[in-house]
């Protein structure tokens, strides 16, 4: 198609917003997804990333800013004259036509006659290619999701956009589909804006996630940075599970140094997205699989040089590949543990004391003005985190 | 008796069926009969006379055709306004929209007898010279409700992401509907319309209030009845039942056909 030919297949947004009425869905945001990347727009419902993508696809208006796709601005531009395409959440096939007809609707909407060849190539890409005749009910709900995607690539957009495409299947399906698509994404090479609520999807599947709460993009990087490297409790707790510990700052040099319950701790001072003075306040983090845990007994064994925090478990759970730990400590209530089940040491039950230990490199530290509790599964936390934005 | 027990549903259903059918299956009968005198309510001796000749009786084939031309054009001009209200109801808000969705089924509701004389009054207060548009208007208006439910049920059970994902698709406004929207709402319409059609043409109460010295095919049938029934009546009413059994199998043919070839 020419249509993918333009120069430059950046999508940027500028100053965009969206309001109803008194209800801001998306606060002014601006936004460069980079041409060929799988880019993913995560967050809750209702954080706005679904608004966020229909004004890409022209489906909704934006109140302010502009898009941009290349260097074209199609923001008064109808979804019928953008080069872009959706798939949809509950995929809208078009109950009426059979898989070939749903395929080559884009193709015929555009004059274009003969069309028996590439919706060939398309339903081979898609694996579909003994469906052709049949309709969209007669289908499964993963062969369902295949069409969709053929019917929007088929016209070689410059942007494809995916809205919660996998929310409809089941884990073991999704998690097939999400390779399948990573796959076809790789082969056409077209720009993919992926909206999802699903944290694990976002990773698996995008080079860059864009973390949305409250109508406001709260982080937007690759998605190991994302997790290694949180900036706000609320993508500390929505990107897995962090341990957060509130801390009080004695030293801030190159290592800042804080004490929390009566023990002291360390990291590394480029790893703090919060300023850091002496007497301050400051939320110390590190995710549950970094630490080690070690009995009480065994303590004179740790490292030097390493965080430590004493504490007692209070409930274990054996998961297989791994055992959780839940320990409270005079940091903290609750803090999460994961342990492999290499050698489980049996001593390590509710109950015992026990010291967690782990490489200050491995800690990051956040504004202690924030909810502890943004981002987390109970409503509440979200709430909060809403509140405050 | 295990064997009776087992078919009883059967049995039931069939029972059910003949019901239903009797009546018709009678007015067949005695399309073929030749009566002695001049009521066709007993049995004779068997003619095709009247198939031979259908139109044979004075006025009959113009009030037939006069009911055909009616029930046309109602169920056109009801179907569009009809489809075009179900579609306003169903998509936008506006005000008094709870106000329309009720009162669109008053004329459903209401006694025939009592429209029927409210309109005559109406009518006759307006000076309107009673004939074939009035009796347009009346039907138009009382058909008029029954495809606005037929098409709204249709209407409000579509997803609305159809229309969306056809814009998303190249399609512009005008392509989206003929492609998409109407091809959904497409049963709808059409069960609205046959709806329409059929309650047209049989209408007898309001059209007899507001006919003025029109006469239409149950008018016909009404006043022959007092005189004396020509067997003409029953082989035009075979003929009707005749076609609809065969639109429906066609229809049922086409649709069988059509899910034939989807499978294979």
């Amino acid at each position: 198609m020419t249509d993918s030919t333009h120069t430059g297949g950046d999508v940027r947004l500028s100053g965009i917003s969206k309001s109803y009425g008194s209800f801001t869905a998306v606060h002014p945001l601006d936004l460069t997804v980079p041409q060929g990347s799988f880019f993913a727009l995560l967050g809750a419902s209702g954080c706005g990333k679904t608004t966020t993508l229909r004004m890409i696809a022209g489906l909704e208006e934006p109140t302010t800013g502009t898009v941009f796709l290349g260097d074209r601005d199609v923001t008064d531009l109808p979804p019928y004259k953008r080069p872009v395409n959706t798939v949809f959440q509950s995929y809208a096939l078009f109950p009426h036509l059979n898989i070939y007809e749903n395929i080559a609707f884009g193709l015929r909407r555009r004059g274009i006659t003969s069309v028996k060849k590439q919706v060939g190539e398309m339903l081979d890409l898609v694996q579909l290619g003994d469906k052709a005749s049949h309709k969209p009910h007669q289908l499964s709900g993963g062969q369902q999701q295949r069409v969709a995607v053929a019917r929007a690539l088929i016209n070689h957009p410059q942007v494809l956009l995916l809205d919660e495409p996998l929310g409809a299947l089941d884990l073991k399906l999704r998690r097939r589909m999400q390779l399948e698509l990573k796959r076809i994404q790789t082969e056409v090479g077209i720009t993919f804006v992926h909206v999802t609520h699903d944290q694990e999807e976002a990773m698996t599947m995008a080079d860059t996630v864009a973390v949305m709460n409250g109508g406001r993009v709260e982080q937007l990087g690759a998605p190991a940075d994302l997790y290694e490297n949180p900036r706000t409790t609320f993508v500390a707790n929505f990107l897995g599970t962090s341990n957060l510990i509130e801390a009080e700052v004695v030293e801030a040099a190159s290592d800042v140094v804080v004490t929390a319950g009566g023990g002291t701790l360390r990291l590394p001072a480029n790893r703090c997205s919060a300023p850091t003075t002496t007497g301050g306040r400051l939320l110390v983090g590190v995710r549950p699989e970094k630490i080690t845990l070690a009995h009480a007994d065994d303590a004179g064994a740790i490292a030097g040089g390493r965080n430590r925090v004493t504490g007692r478990i209070v409930d274990t759970s054996f998961i297989g590949v791994s055992t959780q730990y839940v320990v409270d400590s005079p940091a903290g209530a609750a803090l999460q543990v994961y342990e492999q089940n290499i050698e489980r040491d049996s001593r390590l039950a509710p109950g015992a004391e026990v010291v967690l230990h782990w490489n200050p490199a491995h800690t990051f530290g956040l504004d202690a003005a924030q909810s502890v509790l943004a981002g987390t599964v109970g409503d509440a936390g979200l709430d909060e985190a809403e509140d405050a934005a | 008796m295990r064997r009776l027990r087992k078919n009883l549903v059967v049995i039931a259903g069939l029972l059910t069926l003949a019901y239903m059918l009797l009546p018709n299956v009678v007015v067949m009968l005695f399309s073929f009969n030749r009566p002695a005198g001049r009521f066709n309510y007993s049995w004779r001796e068997f003619s095709t006379d009247a198939w031979r000749d259908p139109c044979g009786v004075a006025d009959l084939c113009g009030s037939l055709a006069l009911s055909l031309q009616i029930a046309a054009w109602a169920t056109l001009g009801a179907t569009a306004l009809g489809t075009m209200i179900a579609f306003a109801l169903a998509r936008y808000r506006f005000r008094a929209r709870g106000a329309i969705n009720s009162l669109i089924f008053l004329p459903m509701a209401m006694p025939e007898v009592v429209m029927a004389a409210s309109l005559l009054t109406l009518f006759l207060n307006m000076g309107v010279q009673l004939g074939f548009w009035t009796i347009l208007i009346a039907h138009i208006m009382f058909c008029l409700s029954f495809v606005v439910t037929a098409v709204k049920a249709r209407v409000m059970s579509m997803d609305p992401r159809l229309e969306e994902a056809a814009r998303d698709l190249y399609a512009g406004p005008v392509q989206t509907f003929l492609r998409v929207t109407l091809p959904i709402a497409a049963p709808g319409i059409a069960a609205g319309a046959l709806l329409a059609f059929a309650l047209s043409f049989d209408d007898f109460i309001i059209t007899n209030f507001n006919a003025g010295s029109t006469v239409t095919f149950p008018m016909f049938v009404w006043g022959s009845a007092q005189r004396g029934t020509p067997v003409q009546i029953n082989v035009i009413g075979t003929a009707m039942f005749v076609i609809a059994v065969l639109v429906v199998v066609a229809g049922q043919v086409a649709a069988g056909r059509r899910k034939r070839t989807d499978v294979s």
